[in-house]
């Protein structure tokens, strides 16, 4: 069935500063194909997209459309020459204040040579076509800002196809959907593909892939890992392919827990996610590992009395557990190290010493008056401590690289003794050698707690835990002691099978 | 230290030595502690609101209401005494209750209620203009005023009361220093020493520097938030009280003037030794610089509007020192 | 609710009350159409409302509307021009017979004043020219204020002085009381003016008391302060006491308020003289004025209203503590003879 691909990009490169994240991608879309492409954070997708919808310019390597070389400088220029993007955030392809009639023809109304005055009759008799053409059964008189994230989703495809593009880029589409609402989305697609659409559709979500992909191709590390297109398509080989593992990493001498900590019972994240069961015991280190979107830091954020459970119970040491806000959490010694440390961590106009203080200064203060003394040589121990890369302990936090910055967030919470530390992605944006350290850290000091790691990279889990579990659709599906792990049904967990034979 | 560090760090300070230098120079009686003490009496007013926004800036909001609260403890102060026959004391505490009152209303209406800190600030501005006229009709309150039902006010200010405003304490020279001077110091210091050195301080620099932050670290972020308006409601009553001290009534105003004098001074304080973020020192440098400038200036005969040029030249310049030279050396 | 019963009642129980204090105007004496005066609209618009000399000016308005038993409608349009030419419409919809329009600009005005004239109904305006010749200007006279402050600086302190000089240009009252200034200042060389302030930034007391500091800093020898503007007067004032120079400067200034008579009666006050219109009577003119025109009689093109010399020592002399004392103990304040026809109610007799 593989026809001339009508988009084939070759080589590309793209470097930020000294930061490679396209090692030069080769990759070819077919009219009437959704081919998925699949990556982990980082791996370089949205830079990818970016460069294809003339956001970015790439530094090497070449993009042709349909024969022609195509190197757009800005969106509009590629939505003009026929590759249309609809990007991650919805509210970038559509105009809330506006009618759906008015977001439909929008781009006819800015264009070249449009008429000055709007004739309504006109807007909507163009809107009208649009939308059937799409199948989409709207009241185009609404709002966009009065219609759900779907519908401005749906709004959002349907005026960039009023475009009648070559090639279709979706990122991560159904991020913030429900699964009816992406049914609909998933028919808005079939019907674009049978029209003769190239389309490139960007998810983690494994629901989405199984039912819409033709081919998939895994990226990671700025290159293409894998290609799959024979039918039944190697789902699991593709997780393989994207999350990727390197071999010869340190085998961990897995440990068994020695009192148990924390454990929940049928707890349950949503309304449409199904009960499990999770234990948490002193001295063992504990992965969660699955996809982005998974629930992983659904998960972490209930520990930690940031969203309640939906249904079920927790105890902690026995006792009754249910966290109302992260101040009751920490008192009762459940720490987060949070994903994300630029939004969620690091308190920038802080120096290194005072990051590390800030959930207990009120320990390191007399009557309400921080003791700076104290508060330094608590900084000064925890660099020491997690061999922190720093001139002093008073360093800004912009000054330091990546790893060092995720080892202050580290060692702000290992700093005072917890009963059950959660660490939510730590080796997110960490470099290798720094990311070893906060393992071993991590596994040297694990004996007075309980510690369970969310990773969506396997590496990450293989190489630090005690035993690894594997969240599929908001909920557990598999459990593995990390000795001679049974990696094929670990990938196939991953991949969602695991949920559908164990239901 | 290179030279631009230098030049960001010292700079601000350093101009206002020149400005000091430049007027001793051009004016006669410029340099003498009656002058210097008239200054600070000058920026007393203007100092303390600009101390209290200081905390609301640092939790990462703002407060357009502390002009018009202040003119409102004004006219507060003035009814409690002139119309409700009340002494000194009563009307501090009244005034003082409607600092901390408007300011509960200001961060719960920001906190729980989601509205924007300006916009939320800004409706209280207005509703407070309106407010403060309501219990005389819109008329100023003097002792022996006429009320609206025409019967004549009794009371009159508590000599006390004015003292606040004009009680000058011996320094140096006797008489010299007066009260409201001494109060602006010792705000100065203490929310100095609250905002540097106090873990409640340290927190709320965290929430106005990343709240997500803080809310993981276990702050109760909008507790903060809410308590850095009732600092700023308070300081812009005492504001008040100052203000009705000195002038002996209620006067009819809007108080945008003092707002706008308070958040120049309050945004030159992050150009001061190049911190580039809120803090109290630098307000109160800021403050002192706003003084210097206008009263060499005035001094001089120079016109009101052409003092309104180069404040707003100055406010600018300022800017351009925190955002653009001190971030180039951030990145 | 004030029904236009309640309005006539009121009317009739005030002319009531005139007959039997002796007073000449009784209801059935009055021309067409105040011998039915429940009949009889008027309205006032006004373009500033704030402080306690417009508080005044409606309190006087209000008073003789009383007093002639009519009924008053206000229409207050906050300093919005356009605003304000849209209430003289209304206003007109409304069916008065009678407009006052109360200060504004005359840009915005003159068409809409035009408007009301067109539609017969009798228009005055205080302080705002709208260039219509059917339209007689109520006007306080702001040379005149000048004058007579200045007139008594002379008489204090002879012809040769050290002044400083509160102004700020741009304000028509302040304008032209400042060609007064400088009349006097070519008249009588031996003043010297050393130096000039001013500010409007309110609260304008305390913005005025920091220039005023500075000024008396750079200028001790300044012995005369002319304010001509209460609000500058008070501000000068506190920056005079706080310098300690309270015996060495007098301040001069014009209009007045309850709070400037303390100010001005503290003991060694500096301030020593203002010359003020009473705003209630400025209000109490333009009604009556309008009432001439209502009953076919003619106010005259220009309706000035006299300012009163009051001085510190009046003050002390008569123990006069507020405004209602200095209309009771100062007859010349309490009450012009301005647009008096014999028929006209006066609202001050008690």
């Amino acid at each position: 069935m593989q026809g001339t691909p009508v988009f084939v990009v070759k080589g590309l490169m793209k470097s930020f500063g000294p930061n490679r994240v396209l090692k030069g991608v080769d990759l070819d879309l077919h009219p009437g194909q959704v081919t998925v492409l699949m990556g982990a954070n980082g791996a370089g997708k949205s830079t990818l997209v970016k460069i294809v919808s003339g956001i970015h310019s790439a530094d090497g390597g070449t993009v042709e459309l349909s024969g022609q070389a195509f190197a757009p400088s800005t969106p509009a220029e590629a939505m003009r020459a026929g590759v249309v993007t609809v990007h991650q955030a919805i509210n970038d392809g559509v105009v809330p204040a506006l009618d759906v009639a008015s977001n439909l023809t929008l781009d006819r109304m800015s264009g070249k040579g449009a008429p000055l005055l709007l004739n309504p009759r006109r807007i909507r008799r163009e809107a009208r076509e649009v939308a059937d053409r799409m199948g989409l059964s709207l009241d185009l008189s609404k709002e966009v800002a009065d219609l759900t994230l779907a519908d401005r989703q749906l709004v959002a495809i349907a005026r960039a196809m009023a475009h009648r593009p070559k090639v279709l880029i979706l990122d991560e589409p159904t991020s913030s959907l429900s699964s009816s609402e992406a049914d609909r989305l998933f028919a808005l697609i079939d019907r674009l593909r049978a029209e003769g659409v190239a389309i490139l559709y960007i998810s983690h979500r494994m629901s989405d892939i199984r039912r819409l992909a033709d081919r998939i191709v895994s990226l990671r590390d700025g290159a293409i890992a894998g290609r799959f297109e024979d039918k039944p398509l190697d789902y699991s080989g593709a997780v393989d392919a994207m999350l990727g593992r390197k071999s010869g990493h340190d085998a961990v001498d897995a440990r068994s827990a020695h009192a148990p900590v924390f454990s929940a019972e049928g707890l349950r994240l949503h309304a449409g996610a199904e009960p499990f069961h999770l234990d948490l015991g002193k001295g063992e280190i504990v992965a969660i590992t699955g996809l982005v979107g998974v629930g992983k830091t659904a998960l972490a954020e209930t520990l930690f009395g940031l969203r309640r459970p939906f249904g079920g119970s927790m105890r902690l040491d026995g006792r009754p557990y249910l966290p109302t806000n992260p101040a009751d959490a920490i008192g009762q010694g459940v720490f987060l190290v949070a994903k994300d440390r630029a939004d969620n961590g690091i308190v920038p106009e802080f120096n290194l010493a005072r990051n590390v203080s800030l959930p207990f200064v009120h320990r390191l203060s007399r009557f309400g008056v921080v003791r700076r003394g104290a508060e330094r040589q608590r900084a000064r121990e925890q660099i020491a401590e997690l061999g922190i890369v720093c001139r002093t302990e008073r360093d800004e936090m912009y000054a330091l690289s990546g790893g060092n910055q995720q080892k202050a967030m580290v060692a702000r919470w290992l700093a005072e003794p917890s009963r059950l530390l959660i660490l939510d992605e730590p080796f997110q944006g960490v470099d290798i050698a720094a990311r070893h350290d906060i393992a071993s850290k991590l596994r040297a000091t694990a004996d007075s707690r309980a510690t369970v790691l969310f990773v969506t990279e396997l590496d990450e889990a293989l190489e630090t835990a005690d035993r690894i579990l594997v969240m599929s659709e908001h909920t557990l599906v598999g459990e593995h002691v990390n000795r001679g792990v049974d990696m094929e049904r670990l990938l196939a967990e991953v991949a969602g099978r695991g949920l559908r034979g164990a239901a | 230290m290179n030279l631009r560090e230098f030049a960001i760090r010292y700079g601000f300070l350093a101009l206002l030595a020149g400005l000091v230098v430049f007027f001793s120079l051009a004016t006669s009686g410029f340099t003498s502690p009656q002058a210097a003490v008239f200054i600070l009496q000058s920026v007393s007013l203007t100092g303390i609101l600009a101390l209290g926004v200081t905390a609301t800036l640092v939790v990462g909001g703002f407060d357009l209401s502390i002009g018009s609260i202040a003119t409102s403890a004004m006219m507060a102060a003035a009814y409690v005494m002139v119309v409700l026959e009340q002494n000194a004391l009563v009307a501090v505490l009244a005034c003082l209750a409607i600092g901390a009152l408007v300011g509960l209303i200001n961060g719960i209406i920001i906190c729980y209620l989601r509205v924007p800190d300006l916009l939320a600030t800004l409706g209280m501005m207005f509703l407070l203009i309106g407010l403060q006229r309501i219990p005389t009709e819109g008329r100023s309150i003097a002792a022996g005023m006429t009320m609206p039902d025409g019967s004549t006010a009794a009371g009159q200010f508590d000599p006390a009361f004015l003292a606040l405003g004009r009680h000058r304490f011996d320094f140096i020279l006797p008489d010299l220093v007066p009260a409201s001077v001494v109060v602006l110091i010792v705000l100065a210091v203490l929310i100095w020493f609250f905002l540097e050195y106090t873990r409640f301080g340290r927190l709320m620099y965290a929430v106005g520097s990343n709240a997500r932050a803080a809310e993981f670290a276990g702050a109760p972020v909008r507790a903060y938030k809410i308590w850095a308006y009732i600092i700023s409601g308070v300081f812009a009553s005492i504001g008040g009280i100052l203000l009705a001290a000195r002038l002996g009534r209620g006067d009819i105003a809007s108080g945008n003037n003092l707002l706008l004098d308070a958040v120049a001074a309050a945004l030159i304080g992050y150009a001061v030794l190049g911190a580039s973020k809120p803090n109290a020192f630098g307000t109160a440098i800021g403050a002192l610089f706003v003084g210097v400038l206008l009263q060499g200036l005035t001094m001089m005969n120079v016109p009101y509007y052409t003092q309104d040029f180069v404040k707003g030249a100055v406010l600018v310049v300022a800017l351009v020192f925190t955002f653009s030279l001190s971030g180039r050396t951030a990145r | 609710m004030i029904t236009r019963r309640t309005f006539s009642k009121l009317g009739l129980a005030l002319a009531a009350g005139s007959a039997l204090l002796g007073m000449p105007a009784l209801a059935q004496d009055k021309p067409a159409p105040f011998d039915k005066p429940g009949d009889v609209k008027i309205a006032l618009v006004r373009y500033l409302s704030t402080g306690d000399f417009f508080q005044a000016y409606l309190a006087g308005v209000e008073s003789q509307a009383k007093a002639l038993g009519v009924q008053l409608q206000v229409f207050d349009s906050r300093q919005d021009a356009a605003l304000q030419a849209d209430m003289v419409d209304q206003a007109i919809a409304l069916g008065v017979q009678g407009i006052i329009i109360q200060h504004g600009l005359t840009e915005s005005m003159k068409e809409a004043a035009q408007r009301a004239v067109d539609a017969g109904i009798k228009v005055v305006a205080f302080d705002v020219n709208v260039e219509n010749e059917k339209i007689p200007q109520i006007e306080q006279s702001d040379r005149d204020l000048a004058r007579l402050a200045l007139e008594q600086a002379i008489k204090d302190n002879g012809e040769s002085w050290k002044a400083g000089y509160v102004y700020v240009a741009g304000i028509a009252p302040l304008d032209r009381r400042n060609e007064t200034w400088v009349e006097f200042k070519k008249k009588y060389p031996g003043i010297n003016e050393v130096a000039m302030f001013g500010t409007l930034d309110n609260p304008i007391a305390n913005s005025v008391a920091n220039q005023a500091r500075s000024v008396v800093s750079a200028n001790p020898d300044i012995t005369v302060m002319f304010a001509p503007y209460d609000e500058f007067a008070k501000g000068v004032k506190i920056a005079v006491d706080e310098a300690g120079l309270s015996s060495s400067v007098k301040i001069y200034s014009a209009d007045i308020s309850t709070a400037d008579i303390s100010a001005m009666r503290e003991p060694g006050s500096a301030w020593a003289a203002t010359a003020a219109t009473n705003p209630a009577v400025v209000g109490q003119v333009s009604v009556r004025a309008l009432a001439m025109l209502l009953a076919g009689e003619d106010p005259g093109k220009q309706v000035i209203v006299p300012p009163t010399l009051i001085t510190q020592k009046d003050l002390n002399d008569n123990d006069i503590k507020n405004m209602e004392e200095l209309s009771a103990k100062l007859p010349q304040f309490a009450h012009a003879d301005v647009a008096m026809p014999a028929w006209m109610p006066n609202p001050n007799a008690k």
